[in-house]
């Protein structure tokens, strides 16, 4: 999902079908995907790395979504994920949205990356919220704990990249 | 007494005498052996979980009847001072002298109360045991001689080093320890077991026994010697390294572990400087190679390798862009733990023998990495982490928010700092601990009083800084606040008024990754008229340029090197804190590793056709 675009917000509010919404979710993911992969030749090389591993971080919630929209029976599997609902860590330094500018470093392009996982965790679970009980409901809290997931593995590197070298 | 007469050959009546065993009754001993004595000195145990294979055993046995044994699957990690080796005995040897008891810094050998083994000729290498604690027949019995407070010869008590005390040393920044006197130095090294744990720990294997034991008998020139075989850096490394010998020393597992290195500030400063130049001269190469090397960044790495370059004939520059040489040791480390005047001596050592420096030349600005290339048969990079990260929190671009490096440069470079009369740091390293140490000394002479917090992600137990340091801190005067998280510097009327936290709920994922998770609910404030981050380094890599930067490969942020620091350029080599992450004694391992490659693909060059 495109951080702070209501205008996402309300495309995929308009949808009704589980097919539907999955489709626009698997969008959200192509076009976050095609926005690391063209980031990836402006960032120096030392931190290419990261643009890339994100881009193919996109690309595998891309697939899992794509394989949710594909079959029938992702109803079900979305009912078993969302027993399990992922923890939001409220992870503070990433909830500002940095401007990337033309040469952003690392921490800004990791800050940039779990925003986006950030007001996208949010946007679905606002839409889970204002949804009836049911398989699209479901299908939101299920989006919104995976976007949490990523979220949360972007914290981690986050902390790996930059709380370090100290002694 | 009277003296035996050896030509005494007895009386014509002597065999008679044995007429009078007829009438006794036969006697038969039972097959089983008596009962030892409680201290009986009888075959070894092992406990195998106790046993470091540490080899102070072997060591200390006269008679050559033990052998240290590798066995396989048995873990193996010299940095915490385990070796797979198990000592086996020669029963053809021993002497149950249980010497290897009594030396044992682990306590793991024992000798049992089982005193009986026989066998056939051709069991005879039975007499050669691996003991383990089930004894020499896999048989339960009591252990006779066994480590015992009268019988250690491990000797467990450090000698104390003398320090300055809080309310004194806050006034000023005069080194905190006073150093061994010839005496404590003396039963210091008398300690050491001369197992050589020490030495494998260490990331450039220094010759610590071997030192240590030259100390041990007052020749301070040979421990000299021992230590330049494998570190410029003695006097520095004498006072900061982070001791990874002492972490694996074998008498650290029942007592405090040998202090070496103290044992080298003392050796290092016991020897005048003029005859350690001498000293570190020697094994020169007596001709000059013809090649010329240029190293970047005049730090541990990059100066130890110019020193072992220079050593073997070769012409080095070393293009420093600061004004002084040492790097983050110089710029990075407070004198009250790195006196500047050390430093400088290894510095002039290093020099002494023609390693040029030129300094206040920043690479990338006044010259450039091609001409380098072009100027040179070789190059090296050994920048250090200059560059401070930044929480990036709301705030954390005001004026009134340093980074902690920054600051620590300025105060080494002698550069007017704006004291604050309070402060707030956040990080829970070393260099968090060197910063608050510094303004609070400063805040002292100023205001006459120490006001700093320091705010960590980490709880207590989860510090990267050395326990010493935060111990030392508390002493003086520094609060510290664990497991806070920054949300926010605080501002009001435009200048720096504090740092808003959060409470760190925990800092580790299920996996063990740092993933801190923060409770909104407990929210502090801290006052503060100067916030000071110190969370994490970086290297600044802008010097290479575009094009070089290209060029390279890199790993996850990180130049990549291989194993002897050579970059997939033919002419670059890079080493130290920005290819391994800060540590002097790594730095130094580094230089040497890239030195040793340098010189072999130099000597490829000069023989080549």
């Amino acid at each position: 999902m495109i951080e702070g675009h209501q205008g996402s917000y309300d495309r995929i509010k308009s949808k009704t079908s589980l097919k539907e919404i999955l489709e626009v979710a698997c969008s959200f993911e192509s076009s976050a995907r095609d926005f690391y992969r063209d980031l990836a030749p402006k960032v120096s090389k030392n931190i290419r790395w990261l643009a890339e591993e994100l881009a193919a971080e996109e690309q595998c919630h891309y697939d899992l979504l794509r394989g949710l929209a594909d079959h029938p029976d992702s109803v079900e599997q979305v009912a078993v994920e969302v027993q399990t609902p992922a923890n939001n860590t409220r992870f503070s330094d990433a909830i500002h949205l940095p401007d990337l500018g033309p040469r952003p470093d690392d921490q800004a392009v990791l800050q940039y990356a779990m925003g986006r996982e950030h007001i996208a965790m949010e946007h679905y679970q606002s839409l889970a919220d204002g949804t009836a009980p049911g398989p699209i409901r479901d299908l939101f809290v299920y989006l919104a704990n995976e976007e949490t997931k990523h979220k949360a593995e972007l914290e981690k590197l986050y902390y790996e990249t930059v709380h370090s070298g100290g002694v | 007494m009277r003296d035996i007469d050896h030509q005494d050959r007895g009386g014509l009546l002597g065999p008679l005498k044995n007429l009078s065993f007829f009438a006794r009754q036969p006697i038969t001993e039972p097959l089983g052996p008596r009962p030892a004595s409680a201290n009986y000195r009888g075959f070894h145990l092992n406990d195998w979980d106790l046993c470091i294979g540490c080899s102070t055993c072997q060591k200390v046995c006269d008679n050559a009847a033990i052998t240290m044994v590798k066995v396989p699957g048995l873990a193996e990690d010299p940095a915490k001072g385990i070796r797979n080796l198990r000592p086996a005995i020669d029963y053809g040897r021993c002497c149950w002298c249980a010497l290897c008891v009594d030396l044992c810094p682990t306590g793991s050998i024992a000798l049992s109360r089982e005193y009986v083994h026989t066998c056939l000729d051709s069991e005879l290498d039975s007499y050669f045991i691996l003991p383990d604690a089930r004894g020499i027949h896999g048989t339960p019995y009591p252990k006779g001689w066994a480590k015992s407070t009268d019988a250690d010869l491990v000797a467990l008590e450090r000698q104390p080093m003398t320090e300055q005390a809080a309310a004194v040393r806050i006034e000023n920044f005069a080194e905190i320890v006073a150093g061994y006197d010839a005496n404590q130095a003396l039963i210091e090294a008398s300690r050491c077991v001369q197992c050589g744990m020490c030495h494998d720990a260490c990331p450039t294997h220094m010759h610590a026994p071997e030192y240590i034991r030259a100390i041990w008998k007052g020749d301070l020139e040979g421990a000299v010697r021992e230590i330049y075989r494998t570190n410029p850096f003695a006097h520095t490394c004498g006072r900061v390294c982070t001791h990874r010998c002492e972490t694996a020393c074998s008498v650290g597992h029942r007592g405090a572990p040998i202090a070496i290195r103290w044992l080298k500030r003392y050796a290092m400063d016991a020897v005048d400087h003029a005859r350690v130049k001498q000293i570190a001269a020697e094994g020169r190469a007596d001709f000059i190679s013809g090649k010329r090397v240029a190293i970047v960044g005049a730090g541990p790495a990059g100066l130890t390798a110019a020193f072992d370059l220079v050593r073997q004939g070769h012409d080095v520059t070393v293009l420093e862009a600061q004004a002084q040489g040492g790097g983050m040791v110089r710029y990075g480390i407070p004198d009250y733990r790195m006196p500047a005047d050390r430093l400088d001596r290894d510095l002039d050592i290093i020099t002494s023998l023609g390693v040029k420096i030129r300094y206040n030349t920043r690479v990338g600005v006044d010259l450039t990495m091609e001409r380098l290339q072009a100027e040179y048969d070789a190059v090296v990079l050994g920048v250090g982490l200059w560059m401070g990260r930044s929480t990036r929190v709301p705030g954390a671009d005001q004026a009134g928010v340093k980074r902690a490096v920054d600051l620590l440069r300025a105060v080494a470079a002698g550069e007017p700092i704006e004291v604050p009369q309070s402060a707030v740091i956040i990080g829970g390293g070393n260099v968090a601990m060197d910063i608050t140490r510094t303004l609070a000394r400063l805040q002292q002479q100023r205001y006459g009083e120490v006001r700093i917090t320091l705010t960590a992600l980490e709880d207590l137990d989860h510090f990267l800084a050395d326990a010493d340091e935060i111990r030392e801190a508390r002493e003086e005067g520094v609060q510290i606040l664990d497991a806070r998280g920054p949300q926010e510097i605080l501002m009001r009327e435009g200048q720096v008024a504090g740092l808003r936290t959060w409470g760190v709920r925990s800092i580790f994922d299920p996996a063990g990754r740092f993933a801190p998770s923060y409770d909104p609910a407990d929210e502090q404030i801290h006052p503060g008229d100067l916030v000071v981050e110190a969370i994490g380094q970086a290297a600044d890599v802008n010097l290479l340029g575009e094009a070089l930067t290209e060029a390279l490969q890199w790993h996850r942020g990180r130049l990549q090197v291989d194993s002897q620091g050579r970059t997939n350029l033919e002419w670059l080599w890079a080493a130290g804190d920005m290819v391994r992450g800060p540590d002097v004694v790594s730095a130094v391992a580094d230089g040497h590793r890239v030195a040793d490659s340098i010189h072999a693909y130099l000597s490829v060059q000069e023989h080549a056709p």
